[in-house]
């Protein structure tokens, strides 16, 4: 199908699954602010810096094999990031080691999780902004041939 | 995303229940009867947290999120006061008063709202990723 091949060529399959990720991440931080007060709770994240080289490794193959801009981007099945068939992206969240434990055996750092959530944020916005101007491309030359 | 909205307001029910449970220690500072008009001091009471939501719609909701597992009774020694004329006075002259210690409580309260106000502004981001998602289509 022509819209098929047009939705799953160049930056748009890379855009989709970094929106898919800053959600998913978003449920963590959501999680852990939520839990800020539980007792023996161990904060829970999927580091973004895995998530790039996951994504740059399928980039990279994809421009080694047609150049880039064609064929659908392939992306790998790991422990970690897994694509469902429905299109979902699976985190397997980790508890990363470190942090101060307070007296109720709990993680927390309030600042650290703002500071992840406000970055996580413009990821999301960055992302959804550029797949935003590939959309009105799109629509700009719908429009011309129509 | 939607999922992500529940998670964040199980935090404020948390932390909303846990101020209701300040509440009612701060306003039974002084109760020395139970509801019957039995003499039976207030112990002070503590919400427990847990991760996790068992009142999420769906399977996976229900991993993440937070919920009181239980409100409990603070088992630490009534404090003792000498009342030798009060009807409920032991033999010693001293009535055993609520343990609510009010600056704890205050402290505890500071604490719930800060922990809901981090609720709050992580719901707040949220709802400017769903804004964002919904001006892809328009």
């Amino acid at each position: 199908m022509l819209l098929d091949s047009i939705l799953s060529s160049g930056a748009l399959p890379s855009l989709e699954r970094s929106i898919r990720f800053a959600a998913g991440r978003q449920k963590l931080i959501a999680h852990n602010i939520a839990n800020i007060s539980t007792p023996n709770f161990q904060q829970k994240d999927v580091a973004p810096e895995d998530f790039q080289a996951w994504l740059s490794e399928a980039i990279q193959s994809l421009r080694k094999h047609t150049g880039g801009m064609h064929g659908p981007l392939r992306t790998q099945q790991t422990r970690q990031f897994r694509t469902l068939r429905n299109g979902t992206l699976e985190l397997d969240p980790q508890s990363p080691a470190g942090g101060v434990l307070a007296h109720d055996r709990n993680n927390r750092d309030l600042e650290q999780l703002m500071q992840d959530m406000t970055e996580n944020l413009g990821a999301y916005r960055l992302a959804t902004d550029l797949m935003r101007s590939q959309m009105d491309i799109l629509r700009v030359s719908i429009t011309q041939r129509v | 995303m939607y999922g992500t909205l529940d998670i964040s307001t199980s935090g404020m029910v948390a932390q909303r229940t846990r101020l209701d449970v300040i509440s009612a220690n701060i306003a039974n500072k002084g109760t020395l009867l139970d509801a019957q008009g039995q003499y039976s001091p207030y112990r002070r009471r503590i919400a427990y947290f847990a991760a996790g939501n068992p009142n999420a719609a769906s399977r996976g909701g229900q991993a993440l999120g937070v919920h009181v597992a239980e409100i409990g009774q603070d088992q630490s020694p009534l404090t003792l006061k000498y009342a030798p004329n009060s009807p409920y006075a032991d033999e010693a002259g001293y009535i055993r008063q609520p343990n609510v210690d009010t600056t704890t409580e205050q402290i505890d309260a500071m604490e719930a709202v800060r922990a809901y106000e981090a609720n709050v502004a992580a719901a707040e981001a949220t709802k400017q990723m769903l804004a964002q998602s919904l001006r892809l289509i328009t």
